[in-house]
């Protein structure tokens, strides 16, 4: 007969290792020294066919675009399918999309970088580019919008000979310095990031144009202990800044909203409740770009699992902060007694709009509950997926907050419907083409994995154990606290 | 600018002899390297970085110009609304803020830039394109009676390449 052989610990048998723990020790085993760390991400730069390809997808859909907008300012503002008086529509809707989108670049490269939070070492720098050229794409829609673009720069408070100033009490104005002050802050901190890499290109390069061309863009650094060491401090002073930026920016974008008396709009929740769908809607972003490039590119060993892993919780949180605020509204809406805001939310759900509504429940917070499971966390080809039905989701969420509740005011005899034209839905393929296009020219000629801030956390060559034992042991591994961002080195 | 550039592979190394050159009393060290390192910087006991200098004068310029533009050309185009007072320091804080942001920003930049003296287009004397790399060097400024100590010194300390430059 038989006997099941049981199997017990033995003395001095270590648990397993829980397979992803979020923390500053993030380490890339399979990254063994600097030289395979140089090579492996240049390697990147080379163009493909399936990058040309990609790249004349992208300009197709921006000509698209652009052809929309030649269409539209010749016949005039009308083209598009403003019903009054819905006059916001698909330019406003997907404005806060890609402002939205924008923000995860700047929460991996800025918050996370303030909290030690390891997984960003290897995506922020992709986030943070999706970032710039999210923020550049959102900024052509109000100029899109407001119908003669040759007269945006009156928003701008400058000296005129008409000596007429913007109303600094309107949002719109808001919106103007906030979205220039984040643009111009997001592109700082990417450039300050890339300038060491951009010498390491320089010096690696055997080109004499490209050579004179990462010179030139990298300001003749030269990895001197005094250069990086104010550039610790300076960029984490940067960081600093941009951290209550992108707090800032998406709430002053609700503001937008939130400061008219209009069904819907009207209420303090909007700031926090922004600002989470953008972290939410910006994060699915970085998946969908970030997961076909380290397929295609071979880089697995670099954006590990346990990145993605961690990355799907911060998901799974801000879908959660993002859920509360849905049912917070409803709820509000019930209690406040307000038949204006009871029927406003009644048709979002069971009237007019209720595929709208419904669509947005489904795609933000039924199926991001997915990511309780951490097999499904650890399933790329899902949270590839899952990451395009946030997108859609989030998209929805916007139409919802800007469409139902101008159609359906407080003047019954002013009720009704809207319906996007074609020009509306060019300009949406056209921002997808243009942001595609900047970020697949940006990835074949800068290193969208920060060469340097990966080097800090694969262990340097030693020869023998040396007295800042504390550091480093004889074999050349970090001790554990040893920090994977460059903050800590001023 | 004459000196001695040791290049070292190995980080300890490296440490090492600057721990060595300092107690040599050789005073103007500079130490390239692929990446920051707290074994370098303990070793050359370099001094705070002055950008934080930069940024709180770059923000408190910023926001008082923020506030300023808002209140000034609100004083300027009065738009009277209500009776409501002209010029309303809740919105206006949103342009203290992003301001400050701004001006702090490129200004914490610009004190990198000074501080860091880049940018710098003519080439270094003692840097090595190695130094992106991997490997890391100790440049140290010497008369040219201590040259020849210099060198023994890296070479004692393991640099794999030791050469004079000027």
């Amino acid at each position: 007969m038989a006997t099941a052989v049981k199997s017990y610990p033995r003395a001095g048998d270590q648990p397993a290792p829980r397979p992803n723990i979020a923390s500053a020790n993030v380490q890339l085993p399979a990254v063994r020294d600097y030289e395979q760390v140089d090579n492996e991400i240049t390697s990147t730069l080379h163009p493909t066919v399936a990058w040309f390809g990609g790249l004349a997808v992208a300009v197709v859909c921006m000509l698209i675009g652009a052809s929309a907008w030649t269409y539209q300012i010749y016949w005039g503002l009308g083209q598009a399918g403003y019903a009054p008086p819905v006059m916001w529509g698909v330019y406003i809707i997907t404005f806060v999309f890609w402002v939205g989108i924008g923000h995860a670049g700047t929460l991996i490269s800025a918050i996370l970088y303030l909290f030690r939070a390891g997984f960003r070492t290897t995506i922020y720098r992709a986030a943070e580019a999706m970032t710039v050229f999210a923020v550049m794409t959102a900024g052509l829609f109000p100029i899109i919008h407001i119908g003669r673009p040759w007269k945006f720069f009156w928003l701008i408070p400058y000296p005129n000979w008409r000596l007429i100033w913007p109303q600094f009490k309107s949002p719109l104005v808001w919106d103007v310095f906030a979205i220039s002050t984040y643009l111009t802050i997001s592109t700082t901190f990417l450039y300050i990031g890339l300038i060491p890499d951009i010498a390491v290109l320089r010096d690696r390069e055997t080109n004499p144009i490209r050579k004179r061309i990462f010179s030139v863009l990298s300001l003749g650094w030269r990895n001197s202990d005094r250069e990086w060491r104010h550039f610790a401090r300076a960029y984490l002073f940067l960081a600093a800044f941009s951290t209550p930026l992108v707090l800032s920016v998406h709430s002053v974008v609700s503001f937008d909203f939130a400061m008219a008396v209009t069904p819907g709009w009207h209420t303090t929740i909007f700031p926090p409740y922004f600002v989470a769908g953008a972290i939410f809607s910006g994060f699915a972003m970085v998946w969908t770009i970030i997961i076909p490039l380290r397929r295609w590119w071979g880089l697995k060993h670099y954006v590990t699992l346990n990145h993605l892993d961690a990355s799907a919780k911060m998901v799974l949180f801000t879908s959660l902060v993002v859920g509360s605020a849905y049912l917070s509204e409803f709820f509000i809406a019930w209690y406040s007694g307000i038949r204006a805001e009871q029927e406003y939310f009644w048709n979002r759900i069971f009237g007019q709009w209720w595929w709208a509504g419904w669509s947005l429940l489904i795609c933000n917070m039924v199926f991001p509950l997915s990511l309780f499971s951490q097999r499904l966390r650890r399933n790329t080809t899902w949270l590839f997926i899952l990451s395009i039905i946030i997108n859609i989701g989030m998209w929805m969420e916007r139409f919802t907050i800007v469409v139902p509740s101008l159609s359906h005011e407080f003047e019954p005899w002013q009720w009704t419907h809207y319906q996007p034209s074609w020009v509306d839905m060019s300009f949406l393929v056209g921002s997808f083409g243009w942001f595609f296009m900047w970020f697949l020219l940006f990835i074949k000629q800068l290193p969208v994995i920060a060469i340097a801030e990966v080097k800090e956390i694969v262990p340097p060559k030693l020869r023998t154990a040396h007295p800042h034992a504390d550091h480093i042991d004889s074999s050349g591994r970090h001790a554990d606290y040893e920090p994977d961002t460059p903050g800590e080195f001023a | 600018m004459r000196g001695v550039l040791g290049v070292f592979q190995h980080l300890d190394a490296a440490v090492d002899a600057i721990e060595d050159l300092k107690q040599q009393k050789f005073r103007d060290i500079t130490v390239y390297t692929p990446t920051p390192r707290h074994e370098l910087e303990h070793a050359l006991h370099a001094p705070h970085s002055p950008v934080r200098r930069y940024t709180l004068v770059g923000a408190v310029l910023g926001c008082t110009f923020g506030y300023w533009i808002a209140i000034w050309a609100s004083d300027y185009w009065p738009l009277v609304v209500g009776g409501k007072a002209i010029a309303s320091w809740v919105p206006y804080t949103i342009f203290g803020f992003e301001v400050m942001v701004l001006v702090g920003a490129l200004s914490t930049v610009a004190g990198l830039f000074i501080s860091a003296r880049v940018p710098r287009l003519t080439t270094v004397v003692g840097y090595d394109g190695r130094f992106s790399h991997g490997d890391y060097g100790v440049f140290v400024e010497t008369v040219p009676e201590q040259v020849q100590s210099a060198e023994q010194l890296l070479r004692r300390h393991g640099a794999v390449e030791v050469r004079g430059e000027r």
